[in-house]
């Protein structure tokens, strides 16, 4: 049932495109690079700020550069979206891939701890403990989906 | 001195042959770039928002303590960099993506040097919320675009051989 899915996507018309059009698999690649520099510098330097760094922020004015980061975070979802298409049936099983998402999904719940832990004004220690949580799990995202170039399925 | 000669040059260096053994250098060298790229763009996000006037009330002078962040994110990119021309300068060095990339980061490179000596002393100065000058607004606004062009440039590499 799966595996029916995922070759649906992959032999549809957005699979076909990425991988035969000339300039559809650079063009979507860029996009994804281009967003994960903005998710990742606003994720890092908003983590870096609650770890003590630069102090005179108030960190809820990083709320503005939350719109910025938003951004970057549709452009990789889109083109995530459409880079999946091109080989959906590998990437699924690949390890490295599922680590990828998982890393994401859980950055993206923790920089909403991270906040949440501010605004509630929870210890300095508590508030450190969940921001380095969020750096690493952005970074293990950034590893997997660099290894996924390297990695067959598991 | 020729373009060959240059990559003559790397290709006879001891790094070359490194790279071409150890099968886990590129990866690591790679995984380190988009780690550089991230730390640095979020740097110059927060330095350029500010000046922009997009993230208006976070401190100027607090934002400015991101400068050296932003510099040491470079240097591991400009060292991985190094590493990844070193594995195959015959390829890099005649592409145009990677020859274009290498001239934004130029024209960056002379851009935070005058934002640096005509800008940043005054922008210093601004008290929170506080508008900064046209001059540094143009300055922040080609920075992003810059290296936003340095990005898509650097991706394109594989695609662009000469």
């Amino acid at each position: 049932m799966i595996m029916d899915l995922l070759l649906w996507y992959e032999n549809g018309p957005v699979g076909v495109f990425e991988r035969e059009s000339l300039w559809g698999y650079p063009a979507i690649l860029t996009s994804h690079a281009i967003g994960m520099a903005t998710v990742l510098g606003v994720a890092f330097t908003l983590c870096m700020r609650v770890m003590g760094f630069a102090k005179g922020i108030s960190i809820q004015a990083f709320d503005k550069l939350f719109v910025v980061g938003w951004i970057g975070f549709f452009i990789n979802l889109v083109s995530g979206i459409l880079l999946f298409s091109g080989s959906a049936s590998t990437y699924f099983f690949q390890w490295a891939f599922q680590l990828k998402i998982g890393a994401i999904l859980f950055g993206g719940v923790m920089l909403k701890v991270v906040m949440n832990s501010v605004r509630a004004n929870n210890s300095e220690l508590t508030q450190k403990f969940f921001a380095a949580l969020c750096m690493t799990s952005w970074l293990v995202g950034v590893i997997t989906g660099r290894l996924m170039a390297y990695i067959t399925a598991s | 001195m020729t373009m060959q000669d240059v990559a003559d040059f790397f290709t006879s260096s001891i790094v070359h042959k490194w790279i071409i053994e150890q099968f886990w250098i590129f990866p690591l060298c790679e995984t380190l770039h988009f780690i550089g790229l991230s730390f640095m763009f979020g740097s110059l996000l927060v330095i350029d928002c500010r000046v922009l006037g997009l993230a208006k009330f976070i401190s100027m002078k607090e934002a400015m303590k991101f400068i050296p962040v932003a510099i040491i994110a470079f240097s591991v990119n400009l060292i991985t960099g190094y590493f990844f021309m070193t594995s195959d300068p015959n390829n890099y060095i005649y592409n145009y993506g990677f020859q274009w990339k290498m001239v934004m980061i130029v024209i960056a490179g002379i851009n935070a040097l005058w934002f640096w000596l005509g800008e940043h002393k005054q922008l210093l100065t601004l008290a929170d919320g506080e508008e900064a000058p046209f001059r540094a607004k143009v300055i922040a606004l080609v920075s992003i675009l810059v290296w936003i062009t340095v990005i898509i440039l650097g991706r394109m590499i594989p695609y662009t051989d000469s």
